[in-house]
């Protein structure tokens, strides 16, 4: 390896690449987390969830032409689908074990992926970079691609959304009592079964805006769910399953990760986030910011 | 731990299990009996690759039932261990020369040895934890192997050896001819279910169920649970590696695909449909599973649509499985007065 | 084994800043019935999940026949000599009677056997069915534990612990949830086992505890205010306080 190639300009377009990539992480560990938090359950369909984000993504901007059109209607008729699965499929697993539901969301898996190749056929499909986000910014360390920075202010303005939303309102007090002991919502009368309906609901969309912010960055195909799945589970195990801030930490973390090795070590580069879990898992069992007793 | 014990308390009707047939003269025998059943396979089916496949994933899903059904832990990444078991197999006959059998004992070993690693990074997460654990650390075992096409071959998998002869001096067989391979492979498979038989017969399998049904009880009895859930994830790793290197041995070919995250889920898959926690589950779901991949897919390419159809519904509605469901009828009819 | 069969110096168990268990000190004799009472949050189950190895200690000590306790991983606390049942019963569910002791009796006997026939262990078959006979479960030895009653299902838990022959038997409210008959039970079963070990039991049945232990430890805030015996709790001004603060007051619950 020559580190004197290595100059400054280049690590700052690798670590910027990283935040980008790591913000497409944090999207979807954070709806897998919230989903964990609140229904306990976890969402094997995630990774293709993601995938189905894509392709709503490419349908509607193949029939209304606008990025900003698919950017919106696209994780909302994901969600409004993921409403769909959980009053009809996950709610009747209640009072069963957790594995149950995640069995069921396995198998929703394959269902996804068929229902996409039938659909819109087995081959990718690409999807352009706006023209609007095409081109690069100087930034004054250097040129970066305009699309991966509005990648990151979108990500950023959801976080901001979902920050304000959970501490400032008071349905947002209501999730956060419902995610510590889901009895205390019963005793103070609350809809819970409401509550976990929307909040699946939102758990998908959040990964299906993921998919679709994505798709412009890596190839859209029915395939690529599967190898998201792996991605988000070891970001959400890095962070500590349930916990939002180690969502958003480790989602970051990893993409930095993956981003830097890419520039030392391309060939490790697929490998890295999976390595740097095992070694996280052997230090703290629970993840970075995971309440022990879960992991370990 | 507590509530999930609860759960289980309030959830799963118990199983009777020292009903005169189920859990008497179908449980003692139940080694001999598979093994029968599985020597008039070939006859029924409609071809021979089909039974060989069978008997694979069948000895796959067995393996994995050690660890799920038995042990209650839910694996996502029981492809590394097949697909270790493969490609050892494939790299020792094609890349070194060696003697096919010592090739599939090279591969057991790697299995077992790539389990106690990753089972040492992820034995201490719990429940759906573990799940996403393993998933995650198969891949990295996949993504390694694609890095590795020196060795692997890459994504074009790992090819160039032929085995056309298995045993040793005179007394190896032909397994050009199909007939003659199910049965060679079904030997290994008879052998390993007679093990696995007598390995849930043992003490050891005793206490393995006792943490399946309660390891804060396990725990306070005075067995080291997590030592093991370790010994229970490498013993299913060696069989599911066994499994890959019949796999590597039957096909002549390893497609990097049995390491990846689909090979993985047949495992569970294969092993709900048939009943986790019976010892010849396993074999029915796997034999229903590719039974129906082979006739749906004579019509569609999109044959996992009704495989993940069909996969919901045993969730939603016979988490027992076929096999399972059909021992605690036989059990509930005997146990009637 | 002669003197004390558990010594407890200064004990204390912090959460982060939140102090569980403090300062608590008591020795354990043998062959009696000690309660442990305490308000809801008073410390109960954090001194039985350190003295059952389930948490270990931030402060102070535990011996048990003379051994330090400190660095014993809980899975050898049964091996020594300690047994617990829980507050809600643990027991193995889809195993039957028979199969729960006889796989807790394996915990001494055979761990790692993986060859040999589990239901042909020398003397393991015939001790599981002793000890599910001196729970009175004799006649439901082939039931799986979770179609026994509530009741079976504690006396069950209760033999499991027993496989372990301990010296000290930890009780974590044996007579939840139970009617008058099956309390009764329970109190003629409990005298019979201290007649060889030392019990220590949690308890909110005011009544019985008085009838039944020989000593009392009274725990509030995570402290202990109160050791003695049932008269000397009885006329206790701190514990009458304590309990009179309390909605609902003795004999209640």
């Amino acid at each position: 390896m020559d580190w004197g190639s290595l100059d400054l300009e280049l690590i700052a377009m690798q670590l910027f690449s990283g935040v980008a990539l790591g913000a497409v992480f944090v999207m979807l560990a954070l709806g897998l987390s919230i989903i964990f938090g609140m229904l306990g359950i976890v969402n094997f369909a995630h990774g293709n969830v993601f995938m189905v984000g894509a392709y709503a993504g490419v349908f509607v901007m193949e029939r209304t032409g606008s990025f900003w059109a698919a950017l919106i209607l696209g994780p909302l008729l994901v969600g409004a689908l993921g409403l769909l699965v959980e009053r009809f499929l996950i709610r009747p697993l209640a009072g069963r074990p957790p594995d149950d539901a995640l069995l069921l969301t396995f198998g929703l898996g394959y269902v996804l992926v068929e229902g996409v190749r039938i659909l819109f056929g087995s081959d990718g499909l690409p999807f352009a970079t706006p023209e609007a986000l095409s081109g690069v910014a100087d930034l004054g360390v250097g040129f970066f691609p305009i699309y991966r920075i509005f990648v990151i202010g979108v990500v950023a303005l959801v976080l901001v959304a979902l920050w304000v939303g959970l501490e400032r309102t008071k349905l947002g007090l209501i999730v956060r009592a419902g995610a510590r002991d889901p009895e205390i919502l019963r005793v103070l009368g609350v809809d819970i079964e409401r509550l976990w309906l929307w909040v699946f609901g939102l758990g998908i969309a959040l990964a299906a805006l993921g998919g679709v912010l994505a798709a412009p960055m890596r190839s859209v195909n029915p395939e690529m769910g599967n190898v998201v799945l792996g991605e988000a589970f070891a970001v959400t195990v890095i962070g500590g399953m349930g916990s939002l801030l180690g969502s958003v930490v480790a989602g970051l973390l990893v993409g930095v990760v993956v981003s830097m090795t890419a520039l030392l070590a391309p060939e490790m580069a697929s490998i890295a986030m999976f390595a740097f879990m095992a070694l996280v898992l052997l230090v703290r069992p629970q993840g970075l910011f995971g309440k022990p007793g879960l992991g370990a | 731990m507590q509530p999930l014990d609860q759960t289980v308390l309030a959830t799963a009707p118990p199983v009777p299990r020292r009903s005169p047939l189920a859990g008497g003269a179908l449980s003692r025998w139940r080694a001999p009996l598979s093994i029968l059943a599985l020597l008039a396979l070939p006859f029924l089916l409609p071809s021979q690759a089909l039974a060989v496949n069978v008997l694979i994933y069948g000895l796959y899903a067995v393996g994995y039932n050690l660890l799920y059904g038995y042990t209650g832990l839910l694996s996502f990444g029981h492809a590394a261990f097949f697909g270790t078991g493969a490609y050892v197999t494939g790299i020792a006959i094609g890349a070194y020369g060696l003697h096919p059998l010592a090739a599939m004992g090279l591969a057991v070993a790697a299995a077992g040895a790539l389990a106690l690693a990753l089972g040492a990074v992820s034995i201490r997460s719990r429940g759906i934890y573990f799940a996403m654990v393993t998933l995650a650390l198969a891949q990295l075992v996949y993504y390694a192997a694609l890095q590795a096409s020196a060795w692997t071959g890459g994504e074009n998998g790992l090819r160039g050896f032929t085995v056309a002869r298995i045993g040793l001096g005179r007394l190896a067989v032909d397994i050009l001819n199909p007939l003659t391979k199910y049965f060679v492979v079904l030997a290994f498979v008879g052998a390993a279910l007679a093990m696995i038989s007598r390995i849930l017969a043992s003490p050891f399998g005793a206490v393995i169920e006792a943490i399946r049904e309660s390891e804060t009880r396990a725990r306070a009895c005075g067995f080291d649970v997590e030592r093991t859930k370790l010994l229970a994830f490498v013993l299913s790793g060696l069989f599911c590696g066994l499994a890959g290197a019949l796999f590597a041995i039957h096909l002549s070919i390893v497609p990097l695909d049995s390491l990846a995250y689909h090979t993985s889920g047949m495992a569970v898959v294969m092993t709900l449909v048939g009943g986790a926690g019976t010892f010849f589950g396993p074999f029915v779901g796997a034999l229903a599973v590719l039974v129906l991949e082979d006739a749906l897919s004579l019509w569609t390419p999109h044959w996992q649509l009704a495989l993940g159809t069909v996969f919901i519904l045993f969730v939603l509605f016979l988490p027992r499985g076929l096999w399972g469901t059909a021992l605690a009828r036989i059990g509930a009819m005997r146990g009637r007065p | 084994m002669t003197g004390p069969v558990l010594q407890v110096e200064n004990l204390g168990r912090r959460f982060g800043a939140f102090s569980a268990l403090e300062g608590i000190s008591a020795t354990l004799g043998r062959q009696r019935i000690t309660a442990v009472i305490g308000p809801n949050g008073a410390g109960k189950s954090t001194f039985f999940n350190l003295l059952s190895g389930a948490l270990k200690p931030t402060s102070g000590s535990l011996r048990f026949g003379g051994r330090d306790l400190a660095r014993v991983p809980q899975a050898r606390f049964a091996h020594l000599g300690i047994a617990r049942s829980y507050q809600i019963t643990t027991v193995f569910p889809r195993l039957t009677a028979h199969e729960n002791v006889r796989t807790a009796l394996q915990a001494r006997a055979s761990r790692y056997d993986f060859w040999s026939r589990r239901d042909r262990l020398a003397g393991l078959e015939d001790r599981a069915d002793a000890l599910l006979d001196s729970v009175g479960l004799a006649g439901r030895r082939g039931r799986p534990a979770a179609a026994l009653a509530h009741g079976e299902q504690r006396a069950l838990e209760i033999a499991i612990a027993l496989a372990a022959d301990p010296k000290l038997l930890l009780l974590d409210e044996p007579t939840a949830g139970m009617g008058p008959e099956e309390t009764k039970d329970m109190v003629a079963l409990l005298h019979r086992l201290a007649e060889a070990r030392a019990i220590l039991l949690v308890e909110h049945k005011m009544k019985m505890i008085l009838g039944l232990s020989e000593r009392i430890l009274v725990l509030h805030h995570g402290r202990l205010i109160a050791d003695g015996s049932p008269a000397e709790i009885q006329a206790d001004r701190e514990v009458r306080r304590v309990y009179l603060g309390q909605s609902g007051g003795y004999g209640h619950a």
